[in-house]
């Protein structure tokens, strides 16, 4: 060991470790002028690109959505809301163990395989990290509480507000109003660069209906802001704003309560009712049965609701009937009778014999009295046009339209919007069939025949009308020929609204000469509804038993039209997947026009009705009560016309209790349009 | 040593009693190296100050930092007091216990954040034995080479490696890489210094290239090979691996040359930076202060550094130099491996920003280093090399 220490040389060493320090002093300062490279480097050489960066990163610009517009029905009532909706979202990112946290969920709330599956779907899509993805759609109050209470076992799960549609009368208005449902794939394509701007925070557009047609109204104009948010996507500040426009308040002619008592009226019925307003076109009910609840759309509507409502090839709930053609039958007898009388091919007193049928000259083949078929028999005898209309003659109009011709019947019938599509802001409604020559050739590559004609007469064959067509030819004839184009829009924001009239050609009046064919007309559609039995055969009006006589304290005078439509043919698939009686298929449609207060020495007709009851069988008796339900509801419940009092002296309005009780009624009636001016603030 | 330069030693040293003595005397007696004291004092409120602005304000944890670097400066001055030779006998003993209690952890420790590296025991608090040896095991490789001759010969070079790995496997059976490399290194550069050659150590560190892609193909996991992926590239996984990096550079560089005020760091206080408080407290100081306040510190930590060297230089023996410039060097490495991982210099390797980042255990390590630096200062025997 003493060796050792001798060998030890103090000086030396010390040397070499002043050396080793000096060397390990070299590399701290290469070391640390590295860093400082380093350090020039990313603060003085690339300082704008990160100062940027870390712009982006704290600076969002986002969209602020505008909130829809309202809308009001007539009354004022509110037809869709926005509603504040409560979510349930995960942010993936602060989650640890999904699975046990959703399980945990579940054990809170009743969360469904198909929820979980539609969450794992919008995981996979490409984000934002952190951002949040909803997991459940509109929370309870009660489901709120329990996750709040248990929000500290939830890391990365919060509730969310956001508002959304609503629809408050569910069903009842669904064909008319619409819907809104997610904004989809083609529509975002279909968007120009300014509309796609404008929809850059909104969600949901308007599907169908009053929402699609409006759709720009409704949407307002969308909103802008800064925002500085941390790490986690949580907004710290707003820096700047520019706020939405909010969607304009929409008010329809649409009334809902017309709506309920349509609704309830058909009872179990399919179908369909339109009724509108003869002064202005305005559309007071539009009812199709049955309907669907279109809030369950706003949110994404669950698979197994949208394959019960897609799958039921029977009810078929999304499908509007009041848009959809059906053969309109006798329905159309006043208009061809009109027309007849209008271009000389009849007059009021003409009578013909009526065997029960009608055959061609030359032409073997029989063409039976349909409406007969299943009476007794026989004929109607010595009928004319206005026994035709209220006994619904077929062998009468078989007779004019063959004289008439198609042209003529095509030419007349077309001023009534039949085969077009009258509606100002309904363009999804379709257009049915006003046959002609031309028509036929175009579409079956076929010359016309006259037995054609003699279908189309009673208003079968080729001749297809819509339930809304049929309601806006009755306003028309209810109008004594003053055209009017069905629409649903009253007022914007308050204000009255008054569109343009599309420069389409439509005349303004119905081109009959002489005013008394109106009045016979009118005249013989009320005798439909109020001309009772007697002793001669065979005339009374065939709604009669079914309205007039059902309701013998009846105030007013109604004119009507009934008629039953053949069912062509029933798609295989329904024979076959339907647990309906088929026989019930089988069974005519029923259809029946009316309008009212007909023949009424101071009042002008107020609602023209249109019913189409699928496979109801009976025109008079099944269809003619709906349009009488919505004619007394519209009538003596809304407008409030007390008929019996403007009675008490018919004559003169002189006498001071007639004068008030007609000033009143009058009041009621311009006010219910007036009101609609200064409803909403 | 000639006669008259023995009695200009007699006389000199007359004179230094005159003179100098007493303004040695007063640090001597109290045994505090007032040069590094003044640098540690800047230092920790350089980093009291950046820890404010890192925690938004939270006084609580300000405080409670405050406190932590106070009880480390008694305990640098409690440290002090001791004779330097005095640590230089019981560092056997100490490095005994040291490895015992690292074994003892093996068996009864507990984990956290995946270390399992702590211990403990009822009624002390719970602390990580691993941290000791990043001083006891520089003490005992010193101990060892400073009584045989430089440049080390094989065998000790052996021993002294022995010392260094026993530990460090111990500490790495921990699951606690970060310091066992740090307890490694502090072994290495009580090696170094005492003239290690340099034929061997260029071909330590050729034979560390060559087997690091052996490292990274058969031994590295998972996480350490993500880390190493991301330090090329941290695009490859924006949001994941690499986005601390990515978040740290856009703090620096948004920072610029005068930074942006202090409070101000949108990276920081809007926790795009993860770790702010504590790993990546860097980032903060360079977003709100820039390139001049990062030179800053760079300046205290260099002028801490440089005493250190000089402390080194000045020791009495060769156990002093050697402890102390280990030390020293050990100091460098753990703010360099911050800063360079912060900057992107590095790969990932999670070690604090001495002094400034948030945090008790590695506060206290290092003041019992600075504590040894001034025992080793304040402890001379008049003058004389042995």
């Amino acid at each position: 060991m003493a060796g050792k220490w001798q060998l030890k040389d103090h000086e030396k060493e010390r040397a070499l470790f002043a050396n080793r320090l000096f060397v390990a002093s070299g590399v701290v300062v290469f070391l640390f002028a590295a860093l400082l490279l380093k350090l020039i480097d990313l603060q003085v050489t690339q300082y704008d690109y990160f100062a940027s960066r870390a712009d982006g990163n704290r600076l969002h610009s986002q969209f602020v959505p505008p909130a829809r517009g309202l809308i009001y029905d007539r009354s004022g009532s509110l037809l869709a809301d926005n509603q504040p909706i409560f979510n349930l979202n995960i942010v993936r990112e602060r989650v640890e163990d999904l699975d046990q946290t959703l399980d945990l969920i579940s054990t809170l709330i009743a969360l469904s395989a198909e929820e979980r599956e539609q969450f794992a779907q919008r995981l996979q899509r490409r984000r934002v990290p952190f951002s949040s993805v909803p997991l459940r759609f509109v929370l309870s109050e009660d489901e709120k509480a329990r996750l709040s209470v248990n929000a500290y076992r939830l890391p990365g799960v919060s509730i969310e507000p956001q508002f959304v549609r609503s629809y408050p009368s569910a069903a009842l208005n669904a064909h008319a109003l619409g819907y809104v449902s997610e904004i989809n794939r083609d529509e975002l394509d279909g968007f120009d660069d300014q509309t796609r701007e404008n929809y850059g925070g909104t969600n949901h557009i308007g599907k169908t209906g009053v929402e699609r047609t409006y759709e720009d109204l409704l949407h307002g104009q969308v909103g802008y802001e800064v925002v500085e948010k941390n790490n986690r996507g949580q907004v710290m500040r707003r820096l700047e704003r520019t706020d939405p426009v909010a969607g304009r308040n929409l008010t329809l002619y649409l009334e809902s309560r017309l709506q309920a008592v349509a609704h309830e009226a058909l009872g179990d019925f399919r179908g369909a009712v339109v009724a509108i307003e003869p002064s202005t076109g305005g559309i007071l009910a539009m009812v199709s049965k049955p309907g669907f609840d279109p809030n369950l759309f706003v949110t994404g509507i669950s698979n197994a609701d949208y394959s019960r409502l897609v799958t039921d090839n029977v009810n078929t709930p999304l499908f509007d009937r009041t848009v959809n053609p059906y053969p309109p039958a006798s329905t159309v007898k006043p208009f061809i009778g009109l027309g007849g009388l209008q271009l000389g091919f009849t007059d009021q007193e003409t009578v013909i014999q009526d065997p029960g049928y009608f055959r061609l000259p030359g032409v073997r083949y029989r063409w039976g009295d349909y409406t007969l078929r299943t009476a007794i028999g026989g004929g109607h005898g010595e009928t004319n046009l206005q026994r035709a209309i209220f006994q619904s003659c077929d062998t009468f109009f078989y007779d004019l339209g063959y004289r008439m011709g198609i042209d003529n019947i095509h030419d007349f019938l077309s001023q009534f919007g039949f085969g077009q599509n009258f509606a100002l802001d309904i363009a999804y409604a379709r257009t049915g069939v006003l046959p002609s020559r031309e028509w036929k050739q175009r579409t079956r590559n076929e010359p016309w025949y006259p037995g054609d004609t003699i279908n189309s007469s009673i208003g079968q064959g080729y001749m297809w009308a819509t339930p809304l067509q049929l309601a806006t030819a009755t306003a028309i004839a209810a109008n004594k020929g003053k055209v009017v184009r069905p629409r649903m829009l009253a007022a914007i924001d308050g204000e009255p609204y008054e569109p343009a009239l599309p420069d389409d050609g439509v005349s303004a009046t119905v081109q009959v000469a002489d005013s008394d064919h109106w009045r016979y007309i009118e005249e013989s559609m009320t005798m439909v509804v109020h001309r009772p039995y007697s002793d001669v055969f065979r005339d009374y009006g065939t709604a009669y038993e079914a309205i007039a006589r059902a309701d013998r304290q009846m105030s007013y005078k109604m004119a009507g039209k009934s008629g039953s439509a053949q069912v062509v043919s029933i798609a295989q698939d329904i024979l076959q997947s339907s647990d309906i009686d088929i026989s019930d298929l089988n069974k005519d449609h029923a259809l029946f026009v009316a309008y009212g207060p007909a023949q009424h020495p101071s009042i002008a007709p107020q609602i023209a009705v249109a019913v189409f009851v699928e496979n109801g069988q009976h025109g008079s008796s099944v269809a003619g009560p709906v349009a009488k339900a919505v004619i007394d509801a519209y009538l003596l419940d809304i407008l409030q016309i007390d008929f019996a009092a403007l009675e008490v002296d018919p004559d003169a309005l002189l006498s001071d209790a007639g004068a008030t009780e007609f000033a009143a009624a009058t009041n009621r009636l311009s006010s219910s349009t007036e009101h609609l001016g200064h409803r909403h603030d | 040593m000639s006669a008259a330069a023995g009695r200009d030693f007699v006389r000199q040293s007359q004179l230094d009693l005159a003179q100098p003595r007493r303004l040695r005397s007063v640090w001597q007696v109290v045994h505090i190296d007032p040069v590094l004291f003044v640098g540690l004092l800047l230092l920790c409120g350089f980093g009291l100050f950046v820890l404010n602005s890192a925690t938004g304000g939270d006084f609580a944890i300000v405080r409670r930092q405050a406190a932590i670097m106070g009880g480390g400066f008694a305990l640098m001055v409690v440290l002090a007091q001791f004779d330097i030779q005095f640590y230089r006998r019981w560092a056997p003993t100490a490095y005994g216990c040291a490895v015992a209690v690292l074994g003892l952890v093996l068996l009864v420790g507990v984990e956290k954040n995946g270390a399992r590296s702590w211990l403990d025991l009822p009624g002390l608090p719970s602390f990580q034995p691993s941290e000791l040896l990043k001083f006891i095991v520089p003490m005992l490789v010193a101990w060892y080479l400073a009584s045989r001759p430089m440049p080390p010969r094989f065998k000790h070079i052996f021993w002294a490696g022995l010392i260094t790995l026993v530990p460090a496997a111990l500490i790495v059976l921990q699951n606690d890489m970060g310091t066992a490399l740090m307890v490694t290194m502090s072994g290495i550069f009580v090696l170094l210094l005492a003239g290690l050659r340099w034929r061997l150590v260029f071909t330590g560190v050729l034979a560390a290239v060559v087997a690091s892609p052996a490292w990274y193909l058969f031994l590295a996991q998972p996480h350490q090979k993500n880390r190493i992926l991301t330090f090329f590239d941290p695009y490859l996984d924006p949001t994941g691996a690499g986005y601390n990096i990515i978040q740290s550079q856009i703090a620096i560089g948004s920072g610029g040359l005068y930074g942006k005020g202090y409070g101000n760091g949108a990276q920081s206080h809007l926790d795009f930076i993860p770790e702010s408080h504590t790993d990546f407290i860097l980032a903060v100081l360079a977003e709100e202060f820039g390139l001049l306040g990062v030179l800053l510190l760079i300046a205290l930590y260099l002028f801490v550094i440089a005493r250190g060297a000089v402390i080194a230089l000045n020791a009495t023996d060769m156990f002093g130099r050697l402890l102390a410039g280990s030390l020293t060097l050990t100091f460098f490495l753990y703010l360099f491996v911050n800063m360079g991982m912060v900057t992107g210099l590095l790969p990932v390797i999670g070690l604090p920003l001495p002094l400034i980042s948030r945090g008790g255990t590695a506060v206290g390590t290092l003041f019992i280093g600075f504590g040894l630096l001034m025992s080793i200062q304040t402890h001379k025997r008049g003058g004389n090399s042995r």
